[in-house]
Order: structure tokens, then C-alpha cells, then sequence
């Protein structure tokens, strides 16, 4: 039979949690917060297509720039690398572009 | 992860739709995401992965199923960006996972056996036994130090629950005791634990991490800078190396798919390259010297990077410049970093036969003489990921690199700065070793010590055991 410590042994997970971060916010009568509003159609409309940076997604992102030529080509799309660093929001010039010139964008792909 | 964050930022601060697209891989991380910022993105899933597939691959991806929803993934993205927003989408379980509960300090008494498979099950531990930290071991360990106890040494952030861990100086002693590590090792793991980075980052590449000591506590402590300095043959090098990734388990960065993401991992994570600088048989200045500390302080200084190789029989038919530039050859040039970790003997034949003074004059010489097609370069796609927006945005000398012809010679490691050299070794052979490893942060060890260094070593080998 195994015999048993004499001393007590200290759990190494016994940190604090100090605080959750700064993102933690919800919508003010406790749900989500919601989207901005959608577009009644995609006609005529400018989508931007915006490359991330994670391989491969700009070849997706091709394909469907490609795709949208097929099958719907009243939509102007427009195929843009996400600005500043892969891991950060740190863009505002591509944002800005995007809201004085799109109406949507395609944003991918996480992976 | 930036498609999630930066269609928040789009979604609420510019009012545009998007329709974020992920691989079904990433669908918990996105959950959790989603979850934690409370906020309805309309992510579309494609099968995994998507690097590396071919034009029809992606096509299919495209035109076939969402593996969440089994709905089409064309469909899903227009309908994500035109289907009006409901009330029904902006309700739900929206709050953050909590880690919130009282943590038990010491566990139920049990057998040694039980809470050696009890330290293991519950992800403690690096798979190989531990010494368990009991009350006494635990408190031997602190006297390592002249820290209160509970001082807190660093806060962790969790990219998962989005939320800040302290850590104290009892629990990088617990971690410690569990290493096998001794009381005269707590300030450096205090050191290290100070800068908050985990040995390995939560990342799907195999990341690896670079442990150096550099200054007076080396020789205390019984490192190794000599020979076999790498090798698993030394006590403090080893138990130090080995601690920092028990830290970084226990803080929380081993749970698959939350923090731990690396698809094939790396075995440098064991002991994490731990390992003193021969400062005694060095030609020139100590790492921490080049860093701004004084020569008599004791620092830690971490490297991070992915891979490393080996001059493995010195070099007589081309020089150690040359050589060094043809193992480069292997490395992406991210950020004009580099690594260099020389023999005592290719350091002084370097300065003596070569005419380096000093490890920065050697860092010039490979800046201006390793030379990569700009095609390899930008063909290379961490450098793509990391270095392509700098030339987007202008950024010399990326953006005139992006305009060159594929065969055109550039010079990736521009900043001589971001070459690093560290002199390690035991002088039976003129080897070195050439990394990706960029130089991360450094830390002094002398804050956490109980008292002043005293030195007696004089060629590295302070730590090896008597040969039997």
C-alpha cells in the first residue's frame, strides 16, 4: 500500500484572477452589442475583400473575387492586404478607405 | 485574432458589414471570441487548412460546406453581409469565461504515486516526474530570495478567457521546487518569470525559446558555459530551462487549442536552450554588457525564434563569415534577426585571425555579405505575413525590395543590430550554431537575490558533475 506524504502539497494553479480586460463590454440591457446595419442587396455595391495576411488567404480571397465575377457582377469587389501588423488592429487607413469607398467587406482567413 | 478583431472594429466603429471567415480549426478560439467581446460576428467557417491549397481547392471551399452549418459558404457570406440584423441574434449567454474561483493552495494529503499522476492529469507538468512541492520544500525554495512571498512577480494575460493571472513569488517557487531546481536558482527563475513571457507562445508554428545568463551568478550557480553546454548533462541548466516551461503550464499556456495552438510543438521547449555565456573565454564583450547592464550584474536574456543549425566540423575551406552566411541561407531573414552562438574558439579566431573587435564589427560583415534573392524573400511566407505591409505602407527598405526582379540580391539582415552573438562552448572544436532566434527582452537576476555575487569559475565549466 503506498504510503501517504506527511507534508501537504502546494497546488501550483492557485494564482489570482486580478481582472478580466478592457474588451469585456456588453450591450447596456445585457446582450450583445449588435452589427452595423446590412445591406438591402449586394448589387452595384463596392465589397471589399480584405487579406489578413495568414497564408493562403489572399488565394482564397482570389477565388472569391473570381467567383463574385461569375456569378455577380454588378459587384465591384476590391482585393486589399490588411495594413500594420498580422496579430494587431492597428489599421485605420485601409478602414477609412473602406468606409468612404465600400459598403462591405470580406475579411479572411483566420487559420 | 485579427479577422475577429478587426471586424469589430468595422461592424461597430465604421458601420460597415462584414463577413469574417475562418477556418473550421480556429471555431472554439472564434466561439470564445465572439463570447467574450459580446458581439454577434456572422463568422463563416471553410474546411482547414487553407494554406498551401491549390486555386480549385479553394473554389471548392468557396462553393461548398460551412463544416459548422453545412450551408454553403458563398451563400453565408452574402447572406452575412445583407440579412438584417434580428433582435434574436443579439441575445444570449454573451458572458466571459471566468477562472474566478477560489483555487485551493494545498491539495488533499495523498501518496506520493497519487499526486505525481495527480500533477500530471490535471496538465501540471511537462510529462516527465516532478518533485513535489510540499509546505517544506516550498519554503527551503524561498529562502532562495529576500522577496515577500506573496509579491506578485508578473500578470499573465490569457488570450482565451481575456483575463489577467498574478503570479507570485510562492507560486514561481512551487514551480521551482517542482523543476528540481535549488534555493540558489529562485532569483533567476524570479528573473525570468519578471517578464511575463512564456517559453512557448501560443502560436500553431513551432516556436522555441533561448534561455542565456549572462554576469557574476552564472558561476555561483554552478551553469554550464563550457563544454556541452547544451547538451542535458548539467543540473542548474537544466532545472532552470525545464522551470520556465512549467511556468508557462501553469500559467495557462498548454491548454490545447485555448492557448497551446503549435501543430507539431518542438523539443527545444524541454529545456529551452538554457545556458550561460563563457564571458571567462569570450573574445569580446558579454551579451548583457551590449545590452547597457554593467559586466558585474547578473541578467537573463530570452531569444525566440523557430529553428537553429550547426557548423558541425569548423571551417577551413571558407571562411567563418562565408559559412555562417550559407547556413543563413536556411532562415527566412524575419526582422534582420538572427542568432549567432559561437565556439570560444571561432570567437577568438574571428577577432585574432579575422579582425573583428567586437561581436558587433562580425554583425556588420554578415549584414553586408549574406545576400538573398528578392524572390526567396518574399517568397517566403512568414515574411510575407510579417514584412509585406511594411512595404505596402512604404517602409524602406521593404518597399523598394517588393519592386525588384525575383533574382535580385538584397541584403535581409539590413539592421547588424538584430544579429546577435553569444559565445558558448567548451574550445574541443571551432563550431557554432546559426539561428532564427530574434533577441525578446532581458531581465536582472540581482533584484531577487538574497545577497552579492562572489565569482570563482574561470572557464565556464563551473557546472559539470566529476566525470565517473
Amino acid at each position: 500500500m503506498a504510503t501517504m506524504l506527511r507534508s501537504a502539497v502546494l497546488n501550483p494553479e492557485a494564482y489570482r484572477t486580478v481582472r478580466a480586460a478592457d474588451g469585456a463590454k456588453t450591450g447596456s440591457n445585457g446582450s450583445f452589442r449588435s452589427l452595423a446595419p446590412r445591406l438591402d442587396t449586394l448589387s452595384d455595391k463596392t465589397v471589399y475583400l480584405v487579406d489578413t495576411g495568414f497564408g493562403g488567404s489572399g488565394k482564397f480571397l482570389d477565388q472569391v473575387q473570381a467567383w463574385f465575377a461569375e456569378y455577380m457582377p454588378s459587384v465591384k469587389t476590391v482585393r486589399r492586404r490588411k495594413t500594420g501588423n498580422i496579430f494587431r488592429d492597428d489599421t485605420k487607413d485601409l478602414w477609412n478607405e473602406i468606409r468612404e469607398k465600400g459598403q462591405a467587406a470580406i475579411l479572411g482567413v483566420a487559420g | 485574432m485579427a479577422v475577429a478583431t478587426c471586424s469589430r472594429t468595422l461592424e461597430q466603429e465604421y458601420g460597415i458589414p462584414t463577413a469574417p471567415v475562418s477556418t473550421y480549426e480556429f471555431s472554439g478560439f472564434m466561439r470564445d471570441d465572439l463570447k467574450f467581446h459580446g458581439i454577434p460576428l456572422r463568422v463563416i467557417y471553410t474546411p482547414h487548412p487553407v494554406v498551401g491549397m491549390p486555386p480549385n481547392i479553394l473554389r471548392n471551399y468557396i462553393e461548398g460546406k460551412d463544416p459548422a452549418t453545412q450551408r454553403t459558404v458563398i451563400e453565408e457570406v452574402i447572406e452575412a453581409l445583407t440579412k438584417p440584423v434580428s433582435e434574436d441574434e443579439c441575445t444570449g449567454d454573451f458572458a466571459p469565461v471566468s477562472r474566478t474561483d477560489v483555487r485551493q493552495t494545498l491539495l488533499e494529503l495523498d501518496s506520493e504515486d497519487n499526486l505525481q499522476r495527480l500533477f500530471y492529469e490535471r496538465g501540471w507538468t511537462d510529462g516527465l516526474p516532478i518533485t513535489l512541492p510540499t509546505e517544506e520544500r516550498v519554503a527551503e525554495m524561498l529562502t532562495g530570495t529576500n522577496r515577500l512571498a506573496d509579491e506578485v512577480v508578473t500578470e499573465i494575460f490569457l488570450h482565451d478567457t481575456q483575463e489577467y493571472l498574478q503570479f507570485t513569488v510562492e507560486m514561481v517557487a512551487i514551480i521551482g521546487v517542482m523543476a528540481g531546481a535549488r534555493p540558489e536558482h529562485l532569483p533567476v527563475l524570479l528573473a525570468v518569470a519578471s517578464t511575463g513571457l512564456p517559453s512557448i507562445p501560443g502560436s500553431t508554428t513551432p516556436f522555441a525559446c533561448m534561455l542565456l545568463v549572462n554576469g557574476p551568478i552564472r558561476n555561483e550557480i554552478e551553469m554550464n558555459s563550457g563544454i556541452g553546454a547544451f547538451s542535458p548533462r548539467t543540473l542548474a541548466n537544466s532545472v532552470i530551462g525545464r522551470a520556465w516551461t512549467l511556468l508557462t503550464i501553469n500559467w495557462g499556456y498548454f491548454r490545447s487549442k485555448k492557448q497551446f495552438w503549435s501543430s507539431q510543438g518542438n523539443p527545444i521547449g524541454y529545456g529551452n536552450m538554457c545556458v550561460a555565456e563563457n564571458e571567462e573565454r569570450s573574445a569580446w564583450e558579454p551579451f548583457h554588457v551590449q545590452q547597457k547592464f554593467r559586466a558585474e550584474e547578473s541578467v537573463v536574456s530570452i531569444f525566440r525564434g523557430w529553428s537553429f543549425v550547426n557548423n558541425v566540423v569548423g571551417s577551413s575551406t571558407r571562411s567563418v563569415g562565408e559559412d555562417t552566411c550559407v547556413l543563413l541561407g536556411a532562415m527566412p531573414g524575419l526582422f534582420s534577426s538572427a542568432t549567432l552562438i559561437l565556439d570560444p574558439l571561432v570567437a577568438r579566431h574571428l577577432k585574432e585571425n579575422d579582425g573583428f573587435e567586437s561581436k558587433l564589427d562580425f554583425a556588420r560583415w554578415i549584414s553586408e555579405n549574406f545576400k538573398m534573392p528578392a524572390g526567396q524573400f518574399w517568397g517566403t511566407d512568414l515574411i510575407h505575413m510579417m514584412m509585406a505591409p511594411l512595404a505596402e505602407q512604404g517602409v524602406e527598405p521593404y518597399a523598394s525590395w517588393k519592386k525588384l526582379p525575383p533574382e535580385t540580391l538584397i541584403k535581409p539582415y539590413n539592421n547588424p543590430e538584430g544579429i546577435n552573438i553569444v559565445v558558448v562552448g567548451g574550445e574541443t572544436s571551432p563550431m557554432w550554431k546559426v539561428s532564427d532566434f530574434a533577441y525578446a527582452t532581458c531581465a536582472s537576476v540581482d533584484k531577487w537575490r538574497p545577497k552579492p555575487a562572489s565569482d570563482g569559475c574561470t572557464d565556464g565549466t563551473c557546472g559539470l558533475p566529476d566525470d565517473p
